[in-house]
């Protein structure tokens, strides 16, 4: 660099990432002129890896098409069909029986018109599923939206919302909806929680604490036993979200809280219908008269149409199969196709604090994410790339979700080929 | 300070240690700090960053000026992408230095938020960790919570710097060559005191907890290019 052309110097794509463009100060909207910028310099670069149409379903052999054209066949690490359950026969036949008998959408919102029978079928079979008397569902069309509506009408201004630092976006957004204060403490660290619930227990207001079953970046699960104890001292309320556990944790499926055995001090837990499940959808598993309020006043049930009815007959089929022995099966092969591919990184790349079937590979340097991401699909491999402020500083991963449905080859390629990322990249250990 | 001019707006800084630490405080603490036209850039909404950075200049790494020490308190604030895509954009509200010209002409170029003369700035090389104090007593401690230290990454660094000078708010570009360790790890990083130096800013415990630090790489040194303030909005 010369000394006095400093300021001229157009840096790189790879010197940014996404937290850079997402707000810009003045009146002339330059973070979408800079972002587009950002977004044509990776294409020209041929090395554009977002938003890649599948022609294929989330199987662990997929086929792409980048954005110029080309198509890829490829080891698919990247998507949550967790069991399985997306593509599975009996799930598709039942979501088109669901389709052919209630038609393609609900056209109205749950309280009002769009609720179907088939709804009323899975909220029993899912209040059922936890088991516990005087409990009820309540659906929401997505896991996002079951977050913002259930956050935002528990809590209110002048209350709190005290998030895990790694918390999902939907809980912060549903936090900044409540117009509560927004606290945060460390990952997983429940006396720092509890030097945050000591000081504002205080003030006497609602307190809900918010928390994770399995976190969707560093794959370890959400220290519940310790969480739920602090929580309970101060008289606060916890929320679970078990979007990545559910049907996949526990002995049952009931997720992280059944592991813990926490699943009756928690007040409120959210599940998806995106992930283990294989469709898309939320809901909320509370205290019956909580699901009655919740129904009528969390604004992104009442104000949305309902669960799409053909989906929620395959969530349905869904459920069915994984509270069978198909799910127990399921459960434990995923358990140990996580831990072979673990067996085979651990001492190569670090692999984090990962103990369930998110494990993420950590590279460190941000720059290298764009060109990792590309590196890794030309090799055959699809996996999720996160970066600062998604993961830590310097900590950017490579994140591999494990499923039920990989073969013992597929995982031992898919470590050949991390290894090989690792040496090429520079984070072997 | 003539020589270190390279063109007209621009002077450049050397320097032989850096340490910046970014903690995450309560919105509603600093937002009293800040001038209307420009917001905090929080890292959730509600929890914003206040960082705090020391320098050591050698003598000579600044024009004719001693070795002296130079202690800086800014707010994260949203950028203006207009001019570039900076790492940060910072509110710069409090600077004090233990070198009184390099106050004054802060003051004078630069439109800096000039606190006053420090009476100590003790740094330690070895561990990474600072202390500075004035008359009205110690303002903090600094240490590098990482246990364990990785790559000091080379590459340019370019930031924006807002002040505030008699109601008028000026922007600087600002880039920086140094080799430098970035880390988020969570430990103790130091004692930040309710000193005069933070503007009336009263942090609790759990908000001295560092989001992210950078430190330079011992034993090198690094360069800041710092252009001259421009009146903005
Ligand atoms: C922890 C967590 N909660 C909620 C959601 C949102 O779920 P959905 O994709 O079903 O809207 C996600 C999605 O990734 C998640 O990871």
């Amino acid at each position: 660099m010369s000394e006095q052309k400093s300021k001229e110097k157009k840096p790189s794509y790879t010197e940014f990432t996404l937290d850079m463009f997402s707000r810009s100060s003045g009146k002339n909207h330059a973070e979408i002129k800079q972002f587009n910028q950002w977004r044509e310099d990776v294409i020209s670069a041929d090395k554009y890896t977002f938003e890649t149409p599948h022609l294929t379903p989330q199987t662990p052999e997929i086929v792409v098409r980048r954005i110029h054209g080309d198509e890829h066949r490829l080891f698919n690490f990247s998507s949550y069909n967790y069991l399985g359950y997306a593509n599975h026969p009996e799930v598709i036949n039942a979501a088109k029986d669901a389709l052919d008998k209630f038609g393609l959408g609900a056209t109205g919102s749950p309280l009002l018109n769009g609720t179907f029978d088939i709804h009323k079928q899975l909220e029993h079979a899912l209040t059922e599923f936890f088991g516990q008397e005087g409990y009820g569902i309540s659906l929401f069309s997505s896991g996002y939206g079951a977050n913002i509506g259930v956050v935002s009408s528990y809590i209110h201004k002048g209350d709190y919302v005290v998030l895990d630092h790694s918390s999902h976006a939907s809980l912060i957004d549903g936090a900044v909806m409540s117009q509560g204060t927004l606290k945060l403490f460390r990952h997983n660290d429940a006396e720092f929680l509890e030097r945050i619930l000591k000081r504002i227990a205080k003030d006497n207001r609602r307190i809900l604490v918010c928390v994770e079953g399995v976190y969707s970046t560093d794959g370890d699960y959400g220290n519940l036993k310790d969480i739920v104890t602090v929580t309970k001292k101060y008289g606060a309320s916890i929320l679970v979200d078990e979007a990545h556990s559910l049907l996949v944790a526990g002995a049952s499926g009931q997720g992280a809280v059944e592991k813990f055995d926490v699943l009756g001090d928690v007040d409120l837990l959210i599940g998806t219908f995106s992930k283990s499940f294989g469709g898309v959808g939320g809901c909320l598993y509370a205290k019956q008269e909580l699901i009655n309020y919740m129904n009528y006043y969390a604004r992104s049930r009442m104000f949305s149409c309902a669960l799409d009815p053909a989906v929620t007959g395959g969530i349905l089929k869904a459920l069915e199969l994984a509270t069978g022995p198909d799910g127990y099966a399921k459960r434990k092969r995923i358990v140990e196709n996580a831990d072979h591919l673990r067996s085979l990184l651990i001492n190569k790349v670090d692999i984090g604090t990962s103990q369930s079937w998110v494990i993420p590979i950590i590279f460190g340097d941000e720059r290298k994410s764009i060109p990792l991401a590309d590196y890794l699909m030309r090799k055959g491999y699809d996996f999720s790339i996160m970066m600062f402020p998604a993961v830590k500083k310097n900590k950017s991963i490579i994140r591999a979700f494990v499923t039920s449905e990989h073969t013992k080859e597929q995982l031992e390629g898919c470590a050949e080929a991390l290894i090989d990322a690792s040496k090429e990249y520079d984070f072997a250990l | 300070m003539t020589e270190q001019v390279a063109v007209d707006n621009l002077i450049i800084w050397e320097f032989d240690f850096a340490m910046t630490t970014f903690y995450e405080v309560d919105t509603d603490l600093i937002t009293p700090l800040l001038p209307k036209q420009i917001s905090p850039m929080e890292i959730v909404p509600g929890v914003s960053l206040l960082n705090i950075t020391a320098f050591n200049f050698p003598e000579g790494g600044l024009g004719y000026l001693p070795n002296f020490q130079e202690l800086i308190a800014s707010i994260v604030v949203t950028p203006d992408l207009s001019r570039g895509v900076p790492k940060f954009a910072m509110y710069i509200f409090s600077l004090g230095s233990t070198c009184q010209e390099h106050l004054d002409h802060s003051t004078d170029y630069y439109k800096l938020p000039s606190y006053k003369k420090l009476e100590y700035g003790k740094i330690n090389r070895a561990d990474n960790a600072i202390e500075f104090g004035d008359t009205d007593g110690p303002i903090l401690t600094m240490n590098n919570c990482s246990t364990n230290i990785g790559d000091f990454l080379g590459h340019e660094r370019y930031f924006q710097a807002f002040v505030l000078q008699d109601d008028n708010l000026f922007i600087a570009d600002l880039y920086l060559k140094a080799a430098l360790f970035e880390h988020q790890d969570q430990g103790d990083a130091g004692i930040i005191n309710n000193h005069p130096f933070l503007k009336g800013l009263e942090l609790f415990d759990e908000e001295r907890v560092p989001y992210l630090q950078m430190l330079l790489e011992p034993g090198t040194r690094g360069k800041q290019f710092y252009y001259k303030p421009e009146k903005y909005g």
